[in-house]
């Protein structure tokens, strides 16, 4: 009888700070089709959930696939605590549509969490069009800051937002921000791309809106399937639902219109606590 | 056994006095309400050797056939039936499989009330003969016995074919497919094969040992089952058919979620059948922590929707514990398109049906949980164009029922990610895919059936359809022109 189950084995796993991690996966199916800002949905084991990640890197060539997480809870754990040549049961991707790619003159990036590695390919991608890009890296200390040369490498500017043990998480970048933002339209910015946690997210594109810069966010609400079947992802933009795994990740900030309702359901299964670096609770408007 | 004899056979010799017709049919034992709503084990637990025999026995072996013409899949009824009445289970077995790869699943989920039994001579006067109970008997019996028979298949055609989607639709092309000497390969977005008889009906009603078997037995004809891949995403349908494949069969159902537009409906703790069907199913929620993926829900529970998917749902809310459980539909209990015996066991498990009436909006607790609904009170007005009296809302009937979880079920439209990226794929505005004749699409070598050209129907017509489609893929591929 044919083996119906095929595996996904680790190829290289690698620890970048405390709590995160990069895992390479071998999935050229995966590899062959992927494009900046698509994600993968990952299953440990046969008892496992489908969990959503940014691909962060591709070979198309040794057909592997990477993403960069963050231990938060019961799979990001479980992960952690494998090694290369562990397999993982199930590897679908690449999901989602490819962030929008094209010259728009002076990009903006804020990048923190997991965004750090996983913004690298869409501002490869950007640089190649002939964008100029100033990168903001936030971290919420020096331990726990990493990813700066790849993010270096692929950027004309690169500014450091790294707070206190943590404190001011959502706002550290917004400094910096600010005064690019005083600049404007002298210095022009043309795009400001975020990704990071929701919070982030949202205050960089309130910041922006009244300078009327386009302001693209990558967006994680809760998903199950990650192919527009159960609408767990789904998001309110310009007054109509979408799903997040099909008609996203990448949205518009300036479009989103249910920021809170957004957070609320991101955060069904967090109860109290959430632990995910770049998502303090701390001040969130939602508790 | 004994008054089952009495009853006859309806062969016995002419001439002899006319047997006396048993017009009850025998009672298939079920968990006691109390019981099952604590777990997710089946609720009918199928009839014994028996009980079968006694149920089989009362079948007259009409001339007419008539049931056999309400199959969809034209199943050769009265002979299995006659088989059993002589004892031999095992006969039964090969002429229920002739017809349905599937039988273990459509004994149980079909609704023959409306088929078969439907049709059944002895509808008129009594109780029709229990064939669904019948038949899931047959598949329990082999599965049990272990003796799974496998049929001939024809020698190698060199002619690959693949078929998109694993439901029951896309099972039904590749076994025929195979067996008749293609090459099949099955892709499946999901981590699991089985389609809606894995992430949607319930363990209790269909356990998945059951359809993984199934998907088993496809396997083993020599189909390959290529899970985790997306067409549309991995593969296009054109990489497809200028790859190594001969021809494609879609069966990518109807999985897209509807929602009802109103007010707040995108609060915390509003679900959508399929999220809530997915999560406690596919990914065995209910057994979490043992099973990783969670389903978060309070103890108020409100369904919208009448059909079969709204009473899983309700009915899964009640095993995960919630207190309260509210089917809300706006038409009236005759209108309800799910199964009368599914509607039964709902109310049995304490289900609370609130008729004639349709949500306008959903309030929130505050903090963007979902905390009571508004509705409104409906009347039947003219009949629409489903023949069914359309419900017409009654101004100032509004009311509040507070409610901590809603779980959505106004039905599915097919997904549009695959005819998204085939252009030259022709759908209807409803998104489903338009076939002709054996199911062929506008576009050449790619058939179609099951949901994704129904919009949603039955497991035994996705059959169906996949049984003619494969007769036309397979007269094409056979075509040596070609
Ligand atoms: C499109 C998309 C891309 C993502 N990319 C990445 C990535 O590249 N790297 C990365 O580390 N994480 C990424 N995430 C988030 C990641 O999916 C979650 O961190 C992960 O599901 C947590 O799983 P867990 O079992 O370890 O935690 P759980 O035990 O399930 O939950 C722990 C905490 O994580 C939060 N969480 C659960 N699911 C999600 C989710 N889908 N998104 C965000 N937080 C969640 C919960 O609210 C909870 O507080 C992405 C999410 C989406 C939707
Ligand atoms: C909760 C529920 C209860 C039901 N109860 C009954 C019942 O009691 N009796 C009955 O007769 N019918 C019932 N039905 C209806 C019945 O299940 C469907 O009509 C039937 O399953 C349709 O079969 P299908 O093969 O067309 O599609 P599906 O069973 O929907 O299978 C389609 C498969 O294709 C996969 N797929 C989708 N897109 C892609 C893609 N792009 N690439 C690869 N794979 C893809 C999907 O993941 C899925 O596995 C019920 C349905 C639901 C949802
Ligand atoms: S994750 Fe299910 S629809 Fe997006």
């Amino acid at each position: 009888m044919k083996e119906v189950v095929r595996m996904f084995p680790i190829t290289a796993h690698e620890h970048l700070a405390p709590k995160v991690h990069r895992m390479t996966v071998k999935a050229p199916v995966v590899a062959e089709k992927a494009r900046p800002g698509q994600f993968v949905i990952v299953i440990v084991d046969e008892k496992g959930e489908r969990v959503p990640f940014t691909i962060s890197g591709w070979d198309t060539a040794a057909g592997t696939v990477e993403f960069v997480y963050i231990e938060v809870g019961k799979t990001t754990r479980q992960l952690a605590a494998l090694k290369a040549g562990d397999e993982l049961a199930h590897f679908v991707g690449p999901l989602g549509i490819a962030a929008q790619v094209d010259y728009f003159g002076h990009v903006v990036a804020v990048a923190s969490g997991y965004g750090i590695s996983a913004l690298v390919p869409i501002l490869r991608a950007y640089r190649e069009m002939g964008n100029s890009i100033t990168s903001i890296l936030q971290a919420p200390d020096r331990e726990r800051l990493f990813g700066r040369e790849e993010l270096e490498a692929v950027s004309d500017r690169l500014i450091l937002a790294v707070g206190e043990r943590g404190e001011e998480m959502a706002t550290s970048a917004t400094r910096p921000l600010r005064k690019l933002l005083g600049n404007h339209p002298r210095e022009p910015l043309h795009r400001v791309v975020v990704m990071g946690s929701i919070c982030l997210m949202r205050v960089i594109s309130e910041l922006t809106r009244p300078h009327a810069i386009k302001t693209v966010v990558h967006l994680t609400p809760l998903m199950v399937d990650g192919t527009g079947m159960c609408g767990a992802c789904r998001l309110s933009i310009k007054g109509a639902n979408r799903f997040a795994c099909v008609h996203g990740p990448e949205f518009d900030g300036h479009e989103v219109d249910g920021w809170d309702v957004l957070m609320a359901r991101r955060c069904t299964y967090a109860d109290t606590s959430v632990h995910q670096q770049g998502f303090q609770c701390r001040g969130c408007s939602q508790w | 056994m004994s008054a089952s004899d009495k009853a006859g056979t309806g062969l016995d010799e002419p001439g002899d006095k006319k047997p006396k017709i048993n017009l009850n049919r025998v009672e298939m034992p079920k968990q006691s309400p109390g019981e099952r709503k604590h777990n997710f084990e089946e609720v009918a637990t199928g009839y014994t050797v028996e009980m079968a025999m006694e149920e089989a026995r009362r079948c007259i072996q009409c001339k007419k056939r008539n049931c056999q013409q309400g199959c969809p899949v034209n199943i050769d009824i009265p002979d299995f039936i006659r088989s059993l009445q002589q004892g031999d289970v095992e006969s039964a077995s090969r002429i229920l499989k002739s017809k349905t790869s599937l039988p273990g699943i459509c004994g149980r989920v079909c609704p023959q009330e409306l088929q078969c039994e439907h049709a059944c001579s002895l509808n008129k006067k009594g109780a029709p003969i229990a064939i669904g109970r019948l038949e899931r008997f047959i598949a329990d019996w082999e599965r049990m016995e272990g003796a799974v028979s496998t049929p001939e298949i024809a020698p190698s055609t060199g002619k690959c074919v693949a078929v998109v989607g694993t439901g029951p639709s896309g099972l039904t092309v590749a076994s025929d497919l195979a067996i008749r000497g293609h090459r099949v390969t099955m892709f499946e977005a999901l981590h699991v094969a089985g389609g809606v008889l894995m992430y949607g009906i319930p363990e209790f009603r269909l356990p998945k040992e059951i359809v993984q078997r199934e998907v088993q037995y496809v396997a083993s004809l020599g189909v390959d089952i290529r899970l985790d891949t997306v067409i549309g995403i991995n593969y296009s349908l054109d990489e497809l058919l200028n790859t190594k494949y001969h021809a494609v069969y879609l069966a990518t159902g109807a999985g897209l979620p509807q929602f009802l537009r109103v007010p707040g409906e995108n609060l915390n703790m509003i679900y959508s059948a399929n999220e809530f069907l997915t999560r406690t199913n596919l990914m065995k929620a209910y057994l979490y922590p043992e099973y990783a993926t969670p389903v978060k829900m309070g103890k108020r529970v409100a369904v919208i929707g009448g059909g079969n998917v709204a009473m899983d749902s309700a009915r899964c809310a009640v095993r995960l514990g919630a207190r309260d459980v509210y089917i809300i539909y706006r038409r009236t209990r005759q209108e309800m398109p799910a199964r009368f015996e599914e509607v039964e066991n709902a109310e049995e498990e304490g289900i609370h049906f609130h008729f004639l009436c349709s949500p306008t909006g959903f309030i929130s607790d505050g903090r963007n949980n979902v905390a009571a609904m508004e509705l409104i009170r409906m009347q039947l007005g003219e009949p629409d164009a489903s023949g069914r009296r359309r419900p017409v809302p009654i101004p100032g009937s509004e009311y509040v029922l507070d409610v901590d979880t809603v779980v959505v079920s106004l039905g599915t439209s097919p997904n549009p990610l695959l005819a998204s990226t085939t252009p030259d794929l022709e759908t209807s505005r409803r998104g489903t895919v338009i076939v002709g004749e054996g199911g062929r699409t506008s576009k050449a070598r790619v058939w179609a059936g099951g949901d994704i050209v129904s919009g949603g129907a039955t497991v035994i017509s996705a059959m169906g359809e996949g049984r003619l489609a494969a007769s036309s893929m397979h007269a094409f591929l056979s075509d040596s022109k070609r």
